[in-house]
């Protein structure tokens, strides 16, 4: 296990150094230059190259990398081109949005993905499959920010049950959990009906298997079979889908927290590549992606504790 | 069996639950505050996008500038109504010759600190503004200046490096506002303002929102509003849920779109005002056939802009001048030049000069309002005969694309803060300016010379004469086509009092109180 983990970590420091580069790139050479933006459409061209100046752009480009990775290797993620305001700061201030968010989604999505997906394997063809497969169709289907603003006029507007948007009470608090339910139903829809899609698809296979009609003829309740001998391994499969999905919602929030005011990482990130902010662009992508292969690790490592079988050494 | 059916509904009560339990304690998101007569003196004004820094040095935006509006003030404002620049921290001037200003200040008046605001701190500001190497965004505003002087105590002197005209205008800009020199030096005035306005900075969480609370000891008596939070929202169909349920009681900038619904909920009333910005259809004057006046002529006249300002359902006026009605140097001569729709004109001047079927791209930012421009325009142009493409891009790339010249024809606007006419003909269309703000790449020197006369001439009548004929012969020159006149808009909630918007689409919230 120790094993495993040097080795994805590792790799994990290969993948950042190979994102950053290409996300330094890219930026730098995609159309669209920050002074301009700073500057906005009143700057002169001498306003504009006292902007360049300032900011270091005049550098070779290559050297501006290595500049920056010397930061970044010394835990500085540089200062943000727009307000000056440094990049760590501006992502710790964020993260703990963009985390609640991804947890509350996650936790609606496995409450409604799993259980709908068992209750359709189990009850096959019956009404509620048909249903419920129709409506995952659906979940995956309907677009956020569609979704965000229907729930915000039903609720929010018609009902005036919850609040229309942000997200800066305590997440513990009452006021803080009204705050996280439409965001999180819009961001975990998508998720639940991938859940319970791919539960319902490993159900039924393990419950056609050899062990579970010897657990059935033996006089097993057919509850103990479904709940305590087929799901195990049924939720091998459906773990990988959570822990993905769970490092696509954390990187995914973008939409959710535009559509709900939400001061999160993923609309820093949207409006650092709208003003060419370099270092802040850099700073957030390679949170996401770090997040990812985290999320993917910790994966791996509960398959283990779930099944047995599986052994990385 | 019956256990899963069982599990199915306690799931669906679990939902059911869970909102209603919420909906008991929901009052803060409803309306509480329209009917009330001892409303809390509180407002939330929503943005759609942060503030980038709160130093009037160092920024150029309009959310930053929202906020600097309340918290410092410049030595000049100019009123939104009579559109006259008159003295605010300044209390008089005077000219003894034509690059001297001579400026008196009024006195007792202190920054938020306590720091005293005298002479000591406009030349500070001034000169911070100029340095090169804080390298002000706006540093162009002051350029002219050679030097600034402390006569005494409350007296500075300005003197330009030849005569100014548009010095007032340019000292009544947000961007020209008074700092507290002891709190610049700090080096956090970006994060931490201090001026001397009705509203004292309270915090700033970058990205969610900004709070100020009332100036108690404000010069001029203090405001009604004891609390004021900028809030962002980026969507504005969010912000104007937040508007309906009382999260919000102010928004401004209404997109067209949003302008049926606002007008249908009950508790928000909406204001609506001629304003200053101007949003035109500019030719790319170094490419053929766009430097040819032929061409421009036949493009006018074949563009229906009775019907494109019809659709933005109030929010736009036509004129064809390009110096807009609420802005300095505007004539009503100006209104009867240039060509309106007249689509035989249109068909005469492609066929006298062989324009049939001319292929045209034009770009547009990746705005509603400039797309739903290059489509109507698309239309009436391909009406009338050319071959018309729409390309779009978003707006960092714009104007790049733009500023390199790697474009036809293009759909811009210009708001136009000091509301003064040089400048917007100096920096949009006067030939010192191509390769940065002269997009277009105009150039004509009988044109320049008539707004270097409208900078170089403090005599306010001579320059909007001045400024008269250099717009008219840009408007007959077509080198803008003005697709409308902008109109300043805000939407309230019923209980706010006293709003009044400038024409230039800012606003004080000095004034306002709740009901």
């Amino acid at each position: 296990m120790v094993g495993l983990i040097a080795n994805r970590f590792l790799q994990l420091v290969l993948l950042l150094f190979g994102i950053s580069f290409l996300v330094f790139m890219s930026m730098h050479f995609a159309p669209g230059d920050p002074a301009t933006i700073i500057g906005g459409p009143t700057a002169t061209e001498s306003d504009l190259a006292a902007i360049r100046a300032e900011l270091g752009l005049n550098d070779p480009v290559l050297l501006q990398y290595f500049d920056y990775i010397r930061g970044v290797v010394q835990g500085d993620l540089g200062y943000s081109f727009q307000n000056n305001q440094s990049v760590s700061e501006a992502i710790a201030t964020r993260f703990p949005q963009t985390l609640n968010l991804a947890i509350a989604s996650m936790v609606v999505a496995i409450l409604i993905g799993v259980p709908a997906g068992i209750i359709s394997a189990i009850k096959q063809n019956s009404w509620f499959d048909v249903s419920s497969t129709t409506i995952a169709l659906a979940g995956i289907s309907i677009p956020n920010f569609w979704l965000g603003a229907m729930l915000i006029l039903v609720f929010s507007v018609q009902l005036q049950w919850l609040p229309v948007g942000g997200l800066n009470a305590p997440f513990w608090s009452i006021e803080g959990m009204k705050q996280l339910i439409l965001p999180a139903i819009t961001l975990g829809t998508a998720s639940a009906a991938m859940i319970a899609r791919m539960s319902r698809s490993a159900m039924l296979e393990v419950i056609r298997a050899d062990y579970i009609r010897t657990a059935k003829a033996k006089g097993v309740k057919r509850n103990a079979v479904v709940w305590i001998h087929a799901l195990r391994n049924a939720m091998i499969p459906v773990i990988t889908v959570i822990g993905l999905n769970f490092g696509f919602l954390l990187g995914g929030t973008i939409i959710t927290e535009q559509v709900f005011a939400i001061n999160g990482v993923g609309r820093l990130m949207i409006d650092a590549i709208a003003a060419r902010d370099f270092p802040v662009v850099q700073g957030t992508v390679l949170l996401v992606a770090t997040l990812f292969v985290v999320v993917n690790l910790l994966v791996d490592i509960i398959y283990a504790f779930i099944d047995p079988r599986i052994s990385y050494d | 069996m019956k256990k899963f059916r069982l599990l199915g509904v306690s799931l669906f009560v679990f939902v059911l639950v869970a909102l209603a339990g919420c909906s008991s304690e929901s009052g803060g998101a409803s309306n509480s505050g329209a009917n009330d007569s001892n409303a809390p003196q509180e407002l939330t004004y929503a943005t759609t996008s942060d503030v980038v820094g709160l130093s009037p040095i160092d920024t150029n935006d309009s959310v930053s500038s929202a906020v600097i509006e309340q918290v410092y003030e410049t030595l000049f404002v100019r009123d939104s109504k009579t559109m006259e620049i008159k003295p605010h921290l300044a209390e008089s001037y005077e000219n003894p010759d034509d690059r001297t200003w001579v400026i008196k200040l009024k006195e007792d008046v202190k920054f938020h600190d306590g720091t005293p605001f005298n002479a000591e701190a406009v030349k500070y500001t001034f000169e911070q503004f100029m340095d090169e190497e804080r390298a002000a965004p706006r540093a162009s505003l002051l350029e002219p200046i050679e030097s600034i002087e402390v006569q005494d105590e409350y007296t500075v002197v300005i003197k330009t490096t030849e005569p100014y005209g548009p010095l007032l205008a340019a000292l009544s800009h947000t961007n020209a506002s008074i700092v507290s020199p002891e709190a610049d030096k700090s080096g956090e005035l970006n994060k931490n303002p201090v001026g001397t306005g009705p509203f004292v900075f309270e915090e700033w969480v970058q990205g969610d929102h900004v709070s100020l609370k009332k100036n108690e000891d404000y010069w001029n008596g203090a405001p009604d509003l004891e609390n004021v939070t900028m809030k962002v929202v980026p969507e504005y169909s969010t912000a104007v849920s937040m508007l309906q349920t009382g999260e919000v009681q102010f928004i401004d900038a209404i997109p067209t779109e949003q302008l049926p619904r606002l007008e249908s909920i009950k508790n928000v009333e909406i204001q609506q005002k001629e304003g200053t910005p101007v949003y035109y259809l500019g030719f790319n004057m170094n490419k053929e056939p766009f430097n040819d006046i032929n061409f421009r002529k036949a493009v006018s006249y074949a563009i229906d802009r009775e019907a494109y300002v019809e659709q933005l359902k109030g929010l736009g006026v036509k004129n064809n001048s390009i110096i807009g009605p609420k802005v300095f140097g505007y004539d009503e001569s100006a209104s009867e030049e240039g060509y309106s729709y007249d689509p035989e004109k249109a068909k005469q001047l492609i066929e006298e000069h062989g324009f049939e079927g001319q292929e045209i791209t034009l770009l547009a930012a990746n705005r509603e309002s400039y797309m739903k421009m290059a489509e109507i325009v698309q239309a009436n142009l391909t009406e009338a005969g050319f071959n018309v493409k729409i390309e779009t891009m978003e707006w960092g790339t714009f104007l790049d694309t733009t500023a390199e010249g790697n474009f036809e024809m293009t759909f811009l606007g210009w708001s136009n803060s000091t509301a003064d006419g040089s400048e917007l003909l100096y920096p949009n269309l006067h030939s010192d300016n191509i390769g940065s703000s002269n997009r277009m790449g105009y150039d004509n020197p009988e044109f320049d010379k008539l707004v270097n006369e409208s900078r170089v001439t403090v005599d306010q009548e001579v320059r909007k004469q001045k400024l008269n004929e250099a717009n008219i012969m840009a408007v007959n020159d077509a080198v803008w086509v003005p697709m409308h006149h902008g109109v300043v808009t805000a939407a309230f909630d019923q209980s706010v009092k006293g709003l009044e918007l400038d024409p230039t689409g800012q606003w004080s919230l000095y004034n306002v109180s709740r009901e």
